[in-house]
């Protein structure tokens, strides 16, 4: 398995720099959360490992692979499943065409949805035949795991997955998260705003402000002191 | 009542010409945003194609007709990779652009072919006309009909069943996140637009045999065709077909009533009329901004 490291990042909108200098790194099988207030960079982040952002410099790696080099159709082939802020499903495709479209980044090329998603969220096989945009949005959010889960990635990355959802579901979403970490062994990069959530769920913790780390280290080191600090507005 | 039937029929393959040009102009601005200036003159140079294929290596027209496509759809090809794709972020310098290549098309093919009128010969074995009562139908119209029908069909099986089409359906909608599903939007646009041109090819091969062919024959049609793509709306292929129907018959019957100059300014008003109440066409898709 890969580690999936980042150097002395920088990332650009036109010529603004969003991203200033970001270093990171995930083990296999670890799960990272970010945290921030509002519009440091947290989704920059997870869109410049991605490849969507207009320009990278710096260092980024997937195992050995130079990421900055790859084109985002080729980062996804690597393993790397992005379930984005506002989770994007394709609204006029059915779930099992959404659930499809993931195993295109498969790198085996093999075009099968894997059973255990449908154990995972039962409601999606309920609804296989719906179409994407007529779900509601915790149902879009499962559909969007889903999905991204269908390409068999190395390490998924999450963009605040539980936001706007409502509370049945956020659970579900939340124990799918962890029981993916745990027992199928996924890399995971969390964008959360959700502190107590964070704090259960991962290894380790990474705080931007302005584009900057200014904080990481082991969830248990994310105290209430660290929240007042870095977190509350 | 006869002549009026007899125009229902030459509108009826008027409209299947226009069907397959303005499903070429709908898919590749309905995928890409591009407006494709240089339709017409891929068009014409089917038309060429088909005339050069014949006169060099005695094919027929309708066996000329896949060697027709896929020189025309590879033209396509090289003009989306060389200038069309490095546009994409700039959707109105698009229009300069294949407006540009159009010219530079139509005057190399009157420069190396000559600006008079080459002739192409119908296949024999559809010379002659059905005859049902009064209307007669000329054999190869009716070919032209079914072939219409058959690129309708085929276009729609490519996109909706298989899955270069799912990949085109999902970039229309979300390029990003279909790049990040591994599906690489730049190849998906240069084989929309190739296929496009292919069929402006086809189109223009199978209108040989009843147009004369000339540098500038796409233009005229074209027209038509861009009209097709208005009253139709964009993202249903049905819509287009039914605009094709509509624009072609209306204009063949026009054509009994008043002079073809008439008839045209008619159906010109007749479309303003209609996108001032309908301004996404009749058969707007629902989802696509």
């Amino acid at each position: 398995m890969e580690k999936l490291t980042a150097n002395n990042l920088y990332s650009f909108y036109g010529k603004s720099p969003v991203l200033q200098g970001v270093s990171l790194e995930l083990k296999p099988g670890e799960f990272l959360s970010v945290l921030g207030r509002n519009g440091v960079g947290k989704t920059t982040l997870l869109k410049s490992i991605m490849g969507l952002t207009d320009s990278c410099r710096g260092e980024l790696k997937f195992g050995n692979s130079d990421l900055l080099k790859c084109s985002t159709p080729q980062r996804a082939l690597h393993g790397i499943g992005y379930i984005p802020q506002g989770r994007e499903i394709i609204p006029r495709f059915t779930v099992r065409e959404n659930i499809l479209m993931g195993t295109f980044a498969r790198a085996d090329g093999k075009r099968e949805i894997p059973k255990y998603l449908f154990d995972m969220f039962p409601i999606l096989s309920d609804f296989i035949s719906r179409r994407g945009g007529d779900l509601s949005g915790g149902q879009q959010q499962q559909l969007a795991i889903a999905r991204a889960l269908a390409m068999d990635p190395k390490i998924l990355m999450l963009d605040e997955p539980t936001e706007g959802i409502q509370p049945n579901i956020v659970k579900q979403i939340e124990d799918a998260i962890i029981q993916l970490n745990r027992e199928r062994g996924l890399g995971i990069i969390l964008v959360e705003q959700n502190v107590p959530f964070a704090r259960a769920a991962s290894d380790r913790f990474l705080v931007l402000d302005k584009g900057r780390v200014v904080l990481s280290g082991a969830s248990s080191e994310l105290t209430d002191t660290v929240v007042e600090q870095h977190l509350t507005f | 009542m006869d002549v009026v039937f007899n125009q229902v029929f030459a509108g009826l393959s008027f409209a299947s010409i226009l069907l397959i040009i303005a499903l070429g102009l709908a898919i590749i601005y309905g995928t890409m945003g591009v407006i494709n200036l240089a339709h017409g003159e891929f068009v014409m140079l089917g038309a060429y194609a088909t005339w050069a294929l014949q006169t060099y290596a005695g094919l027929g027209v309708v066996t000329a007709l896949p060697l027709v496509f896929l020189a025309v759809a590879a033209a396509g090809w090289i003009i989306e990779k060389v200038i069309v794709q490095r546009l994409y972020a700039r959707p109105l310098d698009t229009i300069l652009a294949t407006w540009g290549i159009g010219i530079i098309i139509q005057q190399a093919v009157r420069l190396g072919i000559g600006p008079d009128s080459r002739f192409v010969q119908g296949p024999q074995w559809l010379t002659g006309n059905l005859q049902i009562g009064n209307l007669v139908m000329s054999n190869y119209r009716l070919f032209v009909i079914a072939f219409a029908i058959f690129i309708l069909g085929a276009t729609w099986l490519l996109m909706t069943r298989t899955e270069f089409g799912m990949k085109l359906r999902a970039v229309i909608q979300n390029r990003n996140i279909s790049e990040c599903y591994g599906i690489k939007a730049e190849k998906v646009y240069s084989v929309t637009f190739a296929y496009g041109a292919g069929l402006a090819g086809i189109a223009g091969a199978l209108i040989t045999p009843l147009f004369s062919t000339i540098p500038t024959m796409g233009t005229g049609l074209v027209v038509d065709a861009f009209l097709v793509v208005i009253v139709g709306g964009l993202g249903s292929l049905m819509g287009t077909a039914a605009a094709a129907m509509l624009i072609g018959e209306v204009t063949a019957l026009f054509s009994i009533v008043m002079n073809d100059t008439l008839g045209r300014i008619a159906v010109l008003a007749g479309i303003i009329l209609l996108i001032r109440f309908r301004p996404r066409g009749l058969f707007p898709s629902d989802t696509r901004r």
